[in-house]
């Protein structure tokens, strides 16, 4: 039997009445499985399980039937009490989602009692805890939401939106916003709770693959119709729409073939025994290590993945070789010659490594045009080209990235973020540098549009011979271009080796975990 | 009052040019009219205890009072951002350290200082100026000062390193640009703070000087007569409650939009 069961739902945005966002999906989900919707940003996927809810902006129009309650249509005063005792809700940002101001007991206690039960009892609350995996569940009742690490904050989250024993949970995205080792763990819960309880699982996701092996069936949502749906191993296994073999294929996997890589020249860069420390935050005194005597060298032409964990060192240590972050000791050698220290770094040296940053909105100045910030290292590293010289290089940068050149006119606002990331590389290649430092550079992106990033990034690779610093916690990702991976755990480099052999046979058990999370 | 700076824009069009085609100067007496009611003769709003014309004497009023605020704010906008984003961007000791001066100054009564000015250094509209615009900036240097942190870490000012922008390049080409709406939004704010602290001075006597007049001195002059002649005190009280009110508006529309 259904639990809930949404019949050609239609949804509408209060000022845009002619054109629908979302067009006539259907779906029902029983009580014990797990339906995943798919579909890149705007594809309507997060309105089409919020609006019946009333819980974004989009009018609902058609059928959604919840436990043989119409929602469609249902005003707000009466459609709470609907919400309140069957459905919950998990967010892709637990930070934002929880009250920052409320104790972690106080805020399971008001999910508990929202559909009507009595107020529970400390055990009742610390055995919730329990039931999602929280360790030392008694304290962390005490705890304010910002002292939890993400996980935990993904787990409490979880714990509050079943507290009230719903019959439909949905999730939208739960898993995005933490790095891969920590998304399978989550996903196991999910899977668990919903074996215990019976409950019914509504799963947003952008990425196809991550719902492999937890969703019993997919439904593919393109520009907010229906591409395709069926069960979830037919839909991977056999995709028939276009669109949908594009988002499988889009996905690097640690299986897919070798990569053609560019060949290797000499030493070019060379760390040695880089330490970092931050002061710890607060009153308290001390430092903290981020990064402890990690080393390792990058010949002419080759690309070395830093892979690692979040909070595991790896973008500490690329911003200090750049010399774009603190560096308390060690040395970077460039060809031998030791590079300066950040504040010394003359624009010779600037020249040889460019960046290209995770947030590729918030790597563009928004006041600024396009052209003009793809000419403001031509402007600062070869002050010698004209002007009509550098204007003539930053049409043939926005060339490379395949961009229209009508783009230099622009401003960042107007972009979309595969564009926007364009951008941040043409700036980077636009002053012809030996190395590019790649911090998470697609992990922002939706699927489709980060494995045309990585074409573009591959691309420019094999075309220049240039060198690449990738910072990823991805290992499928880290092997469509790197030669080597180095494995970061907890601010040490614990494995280094080829891409195929770390891959292979890793030695060091973060490693082994890195690569459990991105096979699951 | 839902477009504030154009009711602003109004009264500062009126006080510029209506001086300029009125019959009786702000600072000429009529013999024949001292004390008039309104709409006597030329007089439109009757003329004050001595016979000058009052509503020559209100727009300059409105014209004197707005020059000094709008000075003062621009004192305060230069000090303020100069200061802010120098702490902001330098940062550890030296952000310390002029971030407690600018507490030490937040601390000082600050009408008492700009009095204790007007006593030493004797009275002049420049140092009216001036006084309360070097008041005026703390706030404005703690705003810029947080913005400019903020800005610090987003991305594009470490691409811009990156790309060999010198530290002036980037202060001036990536931070102030960015940091210019919010600032706008606090100059809008503080105009009418000193439109208050000017029209206060004045009403103690220690503002400007005879015959020129601010809209603070003409409330006090109303007020003592307000018995007789509530003309007097009524209009330049509601033009002066008009351009903070409006004033204040704009300020925080465009506050609430930058600051988000």
């Amino acid at each position: 039997m259904s639990v809930y069961c949404v019949d050609s739902l239609s949804i509408f945005l209060p000022d845009h009445a002619a054109i629908p966002i979302v067009d006539g999906v259907c779906f029902s989900i029983a009580a014990g499985e797990c339906l995943a919707l798919v579909g890149e940003s705007g594809s309507g996927k997060s309105l089409t399980c919020l609006s019946p809810f009333g819980l974004s902006a989009g009018l609902a129009s058609g059928s959604a039937r919840l436990g043989g309650t119409e929602l469609c249509g249902l005003a707000e005063p009466q459609l709470r009490p609907v919400r309140a005792a069957n459905v919950g809700f998990i967010f892709q940002q637990p930070l934002s989602a929880l009250t920052p101001h409320l104790k972690i007991g106080a805020q399971l206690t008001e999910a508990a009692m929202q559909a009507g039960a009595t107020r529970p009892s400390r055990q009742d609350l610390t055995a919730m805890l329990d039931r999602v995996g929280l360790t030392r569940s008694e304290e962390k009742l005490d705890r304010y939401p910002h002292l939890l690490s993400g996980g935990e904050r993904q787990r409490f989250m979880i714990a509050a939106a079943i507290a009230h024993r719903p019959k439909l949970l949905i999730a939208d995205e739960p898993t995005a916003a933490l790095d891969a080792s920590l998304r399978h763990d989550i996903m196991d819960l999910i899977d668990r709770l919903r074996a215990d309880y019976g409950l019914a699982v509504l799963l947003v996701s952008h990425d196809l693959a991550s719902v492999r092996g937890h969703a019993d069936r997919i439904l593919v949502l393109k520009d907010g119709k229906t591409i395709e749906a069926g069960p979830a191993e037919s839909v991977i296994a056999a995709p028939r729409h276009a669109y949908t073999k594009a988002l499988v294929a889009a996905v690097p996997t640690l299986g897919s073939a070798a990569p053609l890589l560019p060949e290797l020249g000499e030493v070019l860069l060379k760390a040695e025994g880089i330490s970092i420390s931050f002061q710890k935050s607060g009153w308290r005194s001390g430092h903290h290590a981020a990064v402890i005597e990690a080393s390792f060298t990058i010949m002419k032409g080759e690309s070395l993945a830093l892979v690692g964990a979040s909070g595991s060192g790896k973008s500490t240590l690329g911003r200090a070789v750049a010399r774009l972050g603190p560096c308390d000791t060690g040395r970077v050698l460039w060809q031998g010659r030791a590079l300066p220290e950040r504040r010394f770094m003359a624009r010779t040296d600037r020249i040889r490594i460019q960046p290209v940053f995770q947030d590729p909105i918030a790597s563009l100045d928004p006041q600024w045009t396009i052209a003009d910030i793809i000419a403001e290292p031509l402007k600062h590293l070869c002050p010698e080209l004209s002007v009509t010289a550098r204007m003539e290089r930053v049409s043939s940068a926005l060339n490379d990235v395949e961009l229209n050149l009508e783009f230099g006119d622009r401003r960042p606002a107007t972009l979309s973020g595969g564009q926007a990331q364009r951008v941040a590389i043409a700036r980077a290649l636009v002053a012809e540098p030996d190395m590019l430092l790649l911090d998470e550079a697609t992990s922002a992106l939706d699927v489709i549009v980060a494995a045309q990033i990585i074409a573009l990034l591959q691309k420019v690779q094999r075309a220049r011979k240039l060198s690449i610093l990738a910072i990823t916690h991805d290992l499928a990702l880290a092997r469509t271009f790197c030669h080597r991976i180095a494995v970061m755990h907890e601010g040490r480099i614990v494995e280094t080796g080829r891409a195929d052999d770390v891959i292979t046979s890793p030695a060091h058990p973060a490693t082994q975990r890195l690569i459990l999370a991105s096979r699951s | 009052m839902n477009r504030p700076l154009s009711t602003v824009a109004m009264i500062v069009v009126l006080a510029l040019i209506a001086p300029l085609v009125l019959e009786w100067p702000h600072d000429e007496i009529d013999w024949n009219a001292v004390r008039a009611v309104p709409l006597t003769g030329s007089h439109w709003l009757g003329t004050d205890n001595v016979g000058r014309d009052l509503l020559a004497r209100t727009l300059i009023g409105t014209r004197v009072t707005l020059s000094v605020a709008i000075a003062a704010a621009f004192v305060a906008l230069v000090i303020g951002v100069a200061w802010g984003a120098i702490a902001g961007w330098v940062g550890g000791k030296v952000d310390e350290a002029m971030m407690r001066i600018v507490d030490a100054l937040f601390a000082l009564p600050f009408m008492f200082v700009v009095i204790l000015l007007m006593v030493v250094f004797g009275r002049s509209i420049l140092l009216v100026f001036l006084g309360i615009g070097a008041v005026e900036w703390l706030v404005m240097a703690r705003v810029v000062r947080g913005q400019v942190i903020q800005l610090k870490q987003r991305p594009f000012i470490i691409a811009a390193e990156a790309a060999g922008a010198p530290p002036l390049a980037i202060i001036t080409g990536h931070i102030l640009p960015n940091v210019a709406g919010v600032a706008i939004a606090y100059l809008l704010l503080t105009v009418p703070q000193v439109v208050m602290v000017e029209s206060f001075l004045s009403f103690l006597g220690l503002g400007v000087q005879e015959p020129l007049t601010s809209l603070g001195i003409l409330v006090k002059e109303g007020a003592d007569d307000m018995d007789i002649a509530p003309v007097g005190l009524l209009v330049p009280g509601g033009i002066l409650v008009t351009l903070l009110v409006c004033l204040t508006l704009a300020g925080e529309k465009l506050r609430d939009r930058y600051s988000g």
